[in-house]
């Protein structure tokens, strides 16, 4: 891979993208943890398309549905920590473009396809979810984590960091 | 982390080990949770004041509840559910159950009461009831409507105080006796208007009609209650009641005895089992009973042999109160479940839309009404939601048309069984502690306005309250 160089100002700008991510994840996790009753179920029955099969299955089955809800919620959380805290920031998000993943292919916006769940908007293919799956990837695929973030301490702990 | 790209970013930093700049650049985004935890914190203690004046509402019970021995006449579908409604409220004991269909009702009720530990005796006549039972302090009466009185009238001669369901009679003469009976023997007699003890209803009443008068001036209301087609109820037949017992309480088959609210003689439709909850709503928000009222009605869909009674009815009140005159229009349906069932007060100023039906409700202001900023800041309304957010983002509006007013949500929670605070109700006021909130006289009263429904029904025309109607 060619060595490519980025200023402080670019790797700060980073560094802003994954704690708005991180956020978005934490309070989604949190917000769903607080109100005690929350349950995919709605979204999961909502969905359509090819794959409406399997998320439809998780819904109806109570025992899956319990574990469906738990990754959820903690999904969310922990990867919304890591992000914020630029820990494991390559896993973390790589989990969270799977997470986003699985919501985008239950309800994707394409076309003839209507949602009784409102949204906030109009969407055609490409919705918010695909939007941070994108950014997410820009993540990943850099080290904000390296330049400010846990990894950082933890890349010099370990000496597996290379300057 | 094995990234292998490399940042040259940090030219001072080269070194190997931690340094002071890895350390601080390493937990540059911590603040980032401390503003997070902030915001939360605050996120959650808005929702628990939220939820705190939700169930301000809610009766504070610490210590001993003094215990309240009563018995169910009546352990039909009502019946269960106001016996589901107390078996979670603290201090109540049942001792007695009373239904003429012992192989099923009767035995079903006094089972399942069995299972939470309440032993009781149970009777196929309430006569055999009051004789035998001793040391009640009340009873739940939820009998169909054609046994009200003279029950009602027994039990209270007996002492007791009484709960009876709604419709309070089928007959005014049957709910005139009842106030008689309650005011001569001084017990109380609760009618089963269950809205009237109800958190959401109470706030709506007390907050947004009585003290704030947000909706202005109201001039007409609106209500309906529709169902979906129903099956006419039926029974197990190894299960079915001897022709003689049917007899000797008022019917002349299992049909009629499953389907009494159906029957001359026994209920009144539609109108009185389900209309009579929300006209009773009409008078109780709009302060006065009704001056007149005309109704139209029939059985348009069924068969008239078996549905005696209207499974049609729409009918529009004129109430004169304070302010001015108001209509009401209210309707039932049995053919079609279209929006369910709810009351909508219309002022001047904003419309209230309430149900039941826990999901439902709102307040709207209109657009030229002064704003209810305060009315948010004092907890009576949460805030707004954005206007017309519900209609296609691509219709043009017309100018002629006002635009769709802010929708308000009513803070008051309420998750429980619907009867229950009603229960709650009068249990306190037999241990002294609380008055009726539908004492036998508002029963009365409703059921005057109610029962002219059919009346007008049958007179095709408008008929005219005298006000002394309502009151004995």
């Amino acid at each position: 891979m060619s060595e490519t160089r980025f200023s402080s100002l670019q790797m700060t700008a980073l560094v802003i993208l994954r704690a708005l991510i991180g956020w978005h994840f934490l309070y989604e996790g949190v917000a769903k943890l607080t109100r005690g009753n929350w349950s995919a179920a709605g979204f999961l029955l909502e969905s359509k398309w090819i794959f409406a099969p399997v998320f439809k299955w998780m819904a109806q089955n109570e025992s899956i549905l319990r574990v469906v809800d738990a990754m959820n919620i903690w999904g969310l959380i922990l990867i919304g920590l890591a992000l914020i805290l630029g820990c494991l920031t390559r896993t973390a998000a790589s989990a969270g473009m799977l997470l986003l993943t699985l919501y985008y292919l239950s309800t994707p916006p394409l076309v003839g396809l209507y949602y009784a769940i409102p949204s906030e908007g109009h969407y055609l293919i490409v919705n918010k979810n695909l939007v941070e799956i994108g950014a997410l990837f820009v993540i990943a695929v850099t080290r904000s984590g390296q330049f400010a973030g846990i990894d950082r301490i933890l890349g010099r702990l370990t000496g597996r960091s290379r300057r | 982390m094995t990234e292998e790209k490399k940042k040259p970013e940090q030219s001072g930093s080269e070194k190997k080990g931690l340094g002071r700049r890895d350390f601080l650049q390493g937990l540059a985004t911590v603040p980032v949770l401390g503003a997070f935890a902030l915001a939360l914190s605050r996120d959650l203690s808005y929702e628990r004041k939220r939820k705190a004046q939700a169930f301000s509402h809610a009766r504070k019970r610490t210590g001993d509840v003094k215990e309240v021995k009563i018995a169910l006449l009546g352990a039909g579908a009502q019946g269960q559910v106001l016996m589901d409604a107390c078996l979670k409220l603290p201090g109540v004991r049942f001792t007695a159950v009373c239904d003429i269909w012992t192989e099923y009702n009767q035995r079903r009720a006094a089972r399942m009461l069995d299972k939470f530990g309440h032993r009781v005796n149970a009777y196929e006549d309430y006569r055999e009831l009051l004789a035998e039972e001793k040391g009640l302090d009340g009873v739940l009466i939820a009998t169909p409507d054609f046994w009200h009185a003279e029950q009602t009238v027994a039990c209270l001669e007996a002492g007791l105080n009484v709960y009876c369901e709604k419709e309070m009679s089928n007959t005014l003469e049957g709910a005139r006796k009842m106030v008689e009976a309650a005011r001569r023997t001084g017990k109380l007699l609760q009618i089963g208007h269950q809205r009237r003890s109800n958190p959401r209803y109470l706030h709506c009443y007390e907050k947004l009609i009585r003290e704030t008068g947000l909706l202005g001036r109201i001039t007409s209301a609106r209500g309906q209650w529709n169902r979906a087609v129903q099956e006419d109820l039926g029974w197990p037949q190894r299960y079915e009641i001897p022709e003689s017992v049917l007899h000797k309480y008022g019917f002349n088959s299992m049909h009629q005895f499953r389907n009494w609210r159906w029957y001359r003689g026994l209920g009144g439709g539609p109108i009185v089992d389900l209309g009579s909850h929300q006209i009773d709503i009409f008078s109780w928000f709009l302060g006065a009973n009704p001056a007149a009222v005309i109704a139209n009605g029939g059985t348009d869909y069924y068969a008239k042999t078996t549905h005696e009674w209207h499974d049609t009815v729409m009918a529009v009140y004129e109430y004169e109160t304070r302010d001015g005159i108001v209509r009401a229009a209210y309707q039932t349906l049995t053919t079609n479940s279209s929006e369910g069932y709810f009351e909508n007060f219309l002022g001047d100023q904003g419309t209230l839309h309430i149900s039941e039906s826990a999901g439902r409700g709102g307040v709207y202001r209109e657009p030229q009404a002064p704003q209810w900023d305060e009315w948010v800041r004092q907890g009576y309304l949460l805030a707004p939601e954005k206007a017309g957010q519900a209609t296609r983002a691509d219709a043009v509006l017309d100018v002629r048309e006002t635009i769709a007013p802010d929708r308000h949500d009513i803070p008051v929670i309420f998750n429980d069984p619907y009867h229950m605070p009603h229960l709650e109700n009068f249990f306190d006021a037999i241990r002294g502690e609380a008055d009726l909130t539908c004492p036998a006289e508002t029963g009365y009263e409703t059921a005057v306005a109610v029962l002219k429904v059919n009346a007008s029904i049958e007179a095709g025309r408008r008929l005219v309250f005298d006000p002394r109607e309502f009151h004995i």
